[in-house]
């Protein structure tokens, strides 16, 4: 059923970590990430750490909103190393989170820094065993002439512990930086890309990975373009697609041949003469490639604006939303304080009717597709009263700066939103602000 | 005519803004953490070749060649002028590593031999630089581009394939310029300001993050896409050996071609004048004392 946007009422829910404006650039969130239930919530941020947030069943008390989502496990997922060989140092920085899909009772996840890849199991512990016959309370064995009768050891419940453990580690396999991962339908393999190579993996397998693609040119003075993301279908577990910085998405078939080199489509869009500039190689590049969930189409994210692709369509995207084009007089300065390096991610909704990206000074964009209207809303402290109701923002373009209008010059480049999520099920939204976490959800009556 | 002169000299400057601050990236990344961003650098040397066709057409649509230039080879034979040398894959291998004194034996200084012999030094053919392709100045014909640009200066010939100037960026005071003639004092390496330890390259130059002295990283034949070192891998460690041979290799860069400063401060525009006054420094002067120059890096 699709929902008008427009008839949706965002409100603030919660927000996450720490309220002083003094940001350590450890506790920027890199990633954020639901889980395919949409119970977890993951976020990845500079230091290396990820915190899974839970979303708590909805009480009987509170029908009007949504469970509240609090912190489920935090654990340290990739430290800092230093490459001896080549001397340079591997930022411990989380570049992506990926769930996998729950099989049993524990949960797994893939989150991967620039390097290393690592699997997650995060299984909760909510009884011990007790009344051990040869073992003291505290673990040391009892003397074996003390031990006359017969005792088996049961469980007991124990205040609930989240214990996260690594389970495998994918290492070695990237020389340049890893980009984005993405795990297959099938559920036993997932793909990993760095800036010229995409390796296909074994969950089970951590020795050995095929690439696939390789786009490094024997001459790498010939280097023109960099991949830049890749995800597999949502359903079709041959297909992939990958992005590279020159505006290009490739679609290849695993099927097809062992090494996907040559892609089975290619999508690009003519670029416009009239809007050529110094940098209109960086606005091109692609920053962020999803599928909708129904497989039908995918989404890009370049630096102004969001396309979306009908996959049955190579010469040019079916619909294509402004993000911010009144960026576009600035993109000498944004050069200059390097914004326009920014990498922009967005996400659709549940039904595949809404987009939603973000953008500066904290204000976040959604696109109805099939209603045809945007709107443009922000995450900030002042606007942080429970179940208050956000307000449509509005960035003044023109010479006349209506009231409650904002102008291009007071928008603030540091108050960036790169990374957004949206609840696979619900109207609940995660966005990322430097370091905040901000979930709002639908206003329900 | 005087408003459609102003706005295309304000794109001029905007072009040589672009190219200093993109070098300026160039030069920080390389000593940012988690190593330099293969993606960022490559989109920045997209800019920085935009920026250099723009610059260098604008500048050779206004003037005519005084042919006061020297032959390329004459300059080749002076060999007292300062150039960063080194093989593909040593640079390809920094362009990967951040500045912390991997040494190099492969470098050499043109300006400082104990024996009196020439460098040798392997010198791109400054004709080569100089020639804008024309499928090249292809890329910014389009009429559209710059809305500032002079229409007709897009089809001027080719560029006078003898010029030899240089755009170039000195490290420490941040300034680009353009050389004349592009040599530089014979004991520029010697000088006062050095810091500890960062000696006269004879042969070998110590990669000291305190000297801070860049490679040309950008090798520019003639105006393809945007080229690359490239990257050395594991792999490639054995098949490398060979070239490091340093009489193999050539990686000077420069933009020849463009207009020379005398040219733009011939104009009796005074805002010009105090633009370019304030952005270069006067060639012969700073030759004669050979401050600065030690630190420049030639680009592109």
């Amino acid at each position: 059923m699709l929902i008008r946007m427009n008839d949706v009422q965002w409100c603030f829910s919660q927000v996450k970590g720490a309220i002083d404006d003094d940001v350590a650039e450890a506790d920027i969130i890199s990633t954020v990430e639901f889980n395919h239930s949409g119970e977890l919530l993951a976020t990845g941020d500079k230091g290396g750490r990820v915190v899974i947030f839970q979303q708590e069943p909805e009480s009987k008390n509170q029908p009007q909103c949504r469970g509240e989502y609090n912190v489920y496990s935090t654990f340290q997922s990739h430290e800092p190393e230093f490459d001896y060989l080549k001397s340079l140092e591997i930022e411990e920085k989380i570049n992506k989170i990926r769930w996998l899909p729950q099989k049993n009772a524990a949960q797994f996840l893939l989150s991967t820094n620039d390097k290393t890849i690592k699997l997650w199991k995060i299984s909760e512990r909510d009884k011990r065993p007790e009344g051990y016959n040869l073992k003291e309370e505290d673990g040391r064995y009892r003397d074996l002439n003390t031990v006359t009768t017969l005792r088996v050891p049961v469980f007991r419940p124990m205040d609930l512990m989240v214990e996260a453990s690594p389970r495998r580690v994918f290492a070695n396999a990237h020389t340049y930086h890893v980009n984005s991962i993405s795990v297959n339908s099938d559920c036993e393999t997932y793909l990993s890309a760095d800036d010229l190579r995409i390796n296909l993996w074994n969950l089970e397998i951590t020795d050995r990975s095929f690439n696939i693609v390789d786009i490094k040119p024997t001459n790498m003075e010939e280097l023109t373009e960099v991949i830049t993301a890749v995800e597999f279908h949502p359903n079709q577990c041959n297909t992939f697609v990958y992005s590279s910085s020159k505006g290009t998405i490739r679609l290849c078939d695993m099927r097809a041949s062992a090494l996907c080199d040559k892609h089975a489509k290619q999508f690009e869009e003519p670029e416009d003469p009239n809007n050529r500039s110094f940098f209109s190689e960086i606005i091109s590049s692609i920053s962020d490639v999803k599928f909708s969930h129904s497989g039908r189409y995918m989404m890009t994210r370049d630096y102004l604006s969001v396309k979306i692709w009908d996959l049955n369509m190579e010469s040019r995207p079916v619909e294509t939303y402004q993000v911010h084009e009144y960026l576009r007089s600035k993109l000498c300065s944004l050069y200059e304080n390097d914004c326009i390096f920014d990498k922009f991610e967005c996400c659709w909704n549940g039904n595949d009717s809404v987009v939603m990206t973000g953008s500066y000074n904290n204000f976040f964009r959604m696109f109805d597709r099939g209603y045809r209207q945007d709107v443009t809303l922000e995450a900030s402290r002042e606007n942080s009263k429970p179940r208050s109701v956000l307000k449509p923002r509005k960035v003044s373009t023109g010479g006349k700066r209506k009231k409650d209008e904002i102008s291009v010059d007071s928008l603030d480049f540091n108050k960036k939103i790169l990374h957004t999520a949206w609840h696979p099920l619900d109207n609940i939204i995660a966005v990322a602000t430097t370091n905040n976490l901000y979930i709002f959800q639908e206003k329900l009556n | 005519a005087q408003n459609t002169f102003s706005e295309m000299m304000e794109c001029v400057f905007d072009a040589q803004n672009l190219i200093s601050i993109s070098l300026r990236k160039i030069q920080s990344s390389r000593t940012q953490r988690g190593g330099i961003k293969l993606h960022k650098n490559l989109l920045v040397t997209y800019v920085l070749r935009n920026a250099r066709q723009f610059y260098m057409s604008k500048n050779l649509s206004q003037t005519q060649r005084t042919h006061h230039y020297e032959d390329v080879s004459a300059v080749r034979e002076r060999q007292d002028y300062f150039e960063l040398t080194g093989s593909l894959t040593e640079l390809g291998d920094d362009f990967y590593c951040n500045f912390t004194g991997v040494e190099s034996d492969t470098w050499h200084c043109g300006a400082h031999q104990p024996n009196g012999q020439p460098a040798e030094v392997p010198h791109q053919d400054a004709s080569a630089c100089a020639m804008l392709s024309p499928s090249d100045s292809d890329l910014m014909v389009s009429e559209a581009c710059w809305s500032c640009a002079d229409k007709s200066s897009w089809e001027l010939p080719i560029l006078n394939a003898q010029a030899n100037q240089k755009t170039v960026l000195d490290l420490d005071t941040h300034v680009v310029t353009t050389v004349t003639n592009g040599y530089f004092h014979s004991d520029c390496c010697a000088q006062s300001k050095q810091p500890q330890g960062a000696q006269c390259y004879t042969k070998k130059r110590k990669m000291d993050t305190s000297y801070h002295i860049v490679d040309p990283e950008f090798y520019l034949p003639d105006f393809g896409p945007v080229p690359f070192k490239r990257m050395r891998t594991d792999e490639d460690l054995h098949s490398d050996s060979d070239q490091l041979d340093s009489t193999n290799i050539s990686n000077l860069i420069s933009v020849l071609g463009s207009g020379g400063l005398s040219e733009f401060v011939s104009w009796q525009q005074t805002d010009l004048e105090q633009i370019f006054a304030a952005q270069t420094i006067c060639l012969k002067h700073t030759l004669l004392t050979g401050s600065g120059w030690t630190r420049a890096i030639e680009a592109f």
